[in-house]
């Protein structure tokens, strides 16, 4: 009698990412600092140990002893699929696997595990579903044009056509936080040092693809990235900053897997950048804040690379600044909760761990949270705004451009632009209203199969704007 | 002055356990089998991996082999720091949670250490007639010079088991909260089990210095206690080492040095 086939496959693991499911030792340190499995009532299923656990236990139905001898154990799809929606509730921001005793890559671990389960046909997760496409055809994950990229730019800012320093703002920053893209740009003309962008030629990093294990559907992020290094190269970039600490993170650890080599440049974070200029004694102070701030690193920014100190550098040399740290900082930071495709795929959990954040910032004291993503900004602004506190969230760089004198506005905002287009700290434009929806035609009452409408499928609504990461 | 035991190629080979050695031999020889079959098993299901853009997996030869390269992808001398840092003190288990890095360190230096020693009693018991020609007072000398350590390491590895068992009897924390925690109970009696007979055993044996064999009272040898201790052992800390949750002692030290300290 021929022996059933296992319920999982074992694609896209490696085999020591194979050995680490066998490495937990259940101790769940894993569990303490897990800002999704706080945010989901402390549910068993959202922890990191359980999810390894409960896959290793189908790696031994599968192809354990006891598999060899009778045959593989039947794991119901049902618990294939629940398995699969547990381990979307996560933002990958790594601080499991930065405090495992055993030390598993848990980062690396989630997204391969991801992978498998979309190639399975379990995944990835609501809205995410949409991302390859999107971003295959469009470059961007926002349904944006290309042509837009630059859309930002006012006339004071000079962008040269070619420079050994160019500076990849990202699809957060060039369609939705343009104030970040237009405070980098001023900042930098601000310095004197020439920089170049790659405007329509710049196709998004490719880490909503590969944060949500869909990496390898067209090859679209290694597409993106090769595209992305090789652009960068001919307009003979040596030195690339990036503002966004998920393109940041995405140039230092995915592209140079896509590319197969070392990057022909070198991938600097804005923040450090700042801290360079800074210590040289560029950077002149103008104005000051007075104002007591605390700071959130980002998981791609720190956990991920290991930046932590420059931006608070930065920070610290600001007039009229205060830094206070939350409790959770550096390594151990919490998580803001859009990572991982949480943001686009789950928005309420999202929503959950960025309220945990922003009240991690209360107990502070302090009177502005600033990060240096702007997609940490967008999730804490929604976070901060939901607990109705009155704390303002800004960027680490629009806070720069403002102390050395610089503005910070962007093109007056479109009608219902999305609020972080603008300062939050610095507002000095408003967001003019979203036009009023037109109201809904009734059905025909003729059509007497229609039933009320029903929910729309999360995987068939359109994205809204600044969903991804 | 003479003394019986075992006869190997003419030489005279004090019998340290005092037992059948062939019981002990078919034993080691089937803990040691099952050893190599279960980590077997356990390499062929790492090597079933199939990373993105391979076509084909590892198998587990290719398994060992990439796990080995990936240790010592930065160099002799950085995994050799990881070995000793995370792997001997357990570094990363003493950042955080200081009563847990006290019990695993008790644990695990006094099972290596018992471990060692009784290595290091095995082979003089040949080395002595076989190497340098004496008789069984060399044997006798070196198992007396074992005692202490013997004795240190039993006692570490009791305060560590009592400590384990103590956490999960009273201990609130989230790991005694895992799925099916329960299956720590059988570790810990078992390697409670271990500890307790050997202790029995080591009191039988503290007086060896007798010369002759008939000097023995006639319950010293094939002492069933003993003989379960030392069956038992052997099973349960070897044989079973692969299929259980004692397996994180190979595992979580590989992964380790593997993610090269984790950092």
């Amino acid at each position: 009698m021929a022996k059933e086939k296992p319920s999982i496959n074992t694609v896209n693991f490696t085999a020591a990412q194979l050995m680490e499911f066998d490495a937990c030792t259940r101790c769940g340190e894993c569990v303490k600092y897990c800002p999704t499995y706080d945010a989901r009532d402390k549910s068993q299923d959202i922890e990191p140990r359980d999810k390894i656990l409960r896959w290793r236990d189908y790696m031994t139905k599968s192809y354990g002893l006891k598999a060899r001898l009778f045959g593989p154990e039947k794991i119901p799809p049902e618990e294939i699929k629940k398995f699969t929606d547990d381990l979307y509730n996560c933002t990958t921001c790594g601080m499991c696997g930065t405090v495992c005793p055993a030390g598993i890559n848990t980062i690396e671990l989630w997204e391969s595990t991801r992978a498998n389960l979309v190639k399975y046909g379990t995944g990835p997760y609501g809205k995410q579903s949409l991302f390859p496409k999107l971003i295959e055809e469009g470059h961007n994950p926002y349904m944006k044009q290309q042509k837009d990229r630059l859309a930002w730019m006012t006339p004071d800012i000079k962008i040269a056509e070619k420079s050994d320093i160019a500076y990849f703002i990202g699809c957060t920053a060039g369609y939705n936080q343009q104030v970040l893209g237009v405070s980098t740009a001023r900042i930098l003309n601000k310095l004197n040092v020439p920089f170049m962008a790659l405007g329509e030629e710049e196709w998004c990093c490719g880490s909503a693809l590969i944060r949500t294990g869909q990496q390898h559907i067209n090859d679209t992020p290694k597409k993106a990235a090769i595209h992305n290094v090789e652009a960068l190269k001919a307009r003979g970039a040596k030195r690339v900053i990036f503002a966004c600490a998920g393109c940041f993170r995405a140039a230092k650890i995915d592209w140079p897997r896509a590319y197969g080599k070392e990057l022909p440049f070198e991938a600097i974070h804005m923040s450090q950048f700042l801290a360079e200029q800074l210590e040289a004694g560029k950077i002149k102070w103008e104005k000051s804040l007075d104002k007591t701030v605390t700071y959130h690193d980002p998981c791609h920014l720190g956990r991920h690379v290991g930046v932590f100190e420059e931006p608070r550098k930065v920070i610290k040399s600001m007039p009229g600044v205060k830094l206070v740290e939350m409790k959770r900082n550096r390594k151990e930071q919490r998580c803001c909760g859009a990572g991982g495709g949480v943001k686009a795929g789950i928005p309420d959990l999202a929503m959950g761990v960025a309220k945990g954040r922003v009240n991690d910032a209360k107990e502070t004291g302090a009177q502005a949270l600033i990060s240096t993503c702007p997609f940490c900004r967008r999730n804490l602004l929604d976070g901060r705004d939901e607990l109705k506190l009155d704390m303002s969230v800004d960027d680490l760089v629009v806070l720069t451009a403002h102390l050395m004198g610089l503005s910070t506005d962007v093109q007056p905002p479109a009608p219902g632009a999305p609020k972080e287009s603008i300062s939050d700290l610095f507002r000095t434009q408003t967001i003019p209203p979203k036009p009023p929806a037109e109201p809904k035609k009734e059905e025909p009452k003729a059509a007497p199969k229609t039933e009320a409408p029903k929910a729309q499928a999360p995987a068939k609504e359109a994205p809204k704007s600044s969903a991804a990461k | 002055m003479s003394t019986e035991g075992l006869t190997i190629l003419g030489k005279t080979v004090f019998d340290t356990l005092f037992i059948d050695w062939r019981i002990m031999a078919i034993t080691a020889i089937i803990s040691i089998i099952l050893f190599i079959v279960g980590m077997y098993i356990q390499l062929e299901k790492w090597g079933r991996g199939i990373p993105e853009g391979a076509t084909k997996s590892y198998g587990a030869w290719g398994a060992l082999k990439f796990i080995i390269s990936k240790i010592f992808e930065k160099g002799i001398g950085h995994a050799l720091e990881i070995l000793i840092l995370d792997v001997a003190f357990q570094r990363r288990t003493y950042r955080r949670r200081k009563l847990e890095w006290f019990m695993h360190i008790l644990i695990f230096w006094g099972w290596i250490g018992l471990l060692i020693l009784t290595i290091v009693a095995a082979a003089a018991e040949f080395a002595g007639p076989f190497l340098l020609n004496q008789d069984y007072t060399y044997f006798v000398g070196v198992w007396k010079s074992l005692e202490l350590p013997n004795d240190i390491f039993g006692y570490m590895l009791v305060l560590g088991i009592v400590i384990a068992i103590a956490r999960r009897l009273f201990s609130t924390g989230k790991d005694v909260q895992a799925r099916n925690a329960d299956i720590d109970w059988i570790l810990i009696f078992g390697l409670l089990i271990v500890v307790i007979t050997g202790f029995y055993a080591q009191i039988l044996r503290g007086d060896v210095t007798r010369e002759l064999i008939e000097a023995y009272p006639p319950t010293f040898f094939n002492n069933i206690t003993v003989m379960f201790h030392e069956v038992f052992t052997l099973l349960f800390c070897v044989a079973y080492v692969p299929f259980s949750k004692y397996f994180h002692m190979i595992t979580a030290p590989l992964t380790i040095l593997v993610n090269h300290g984790g950092e």
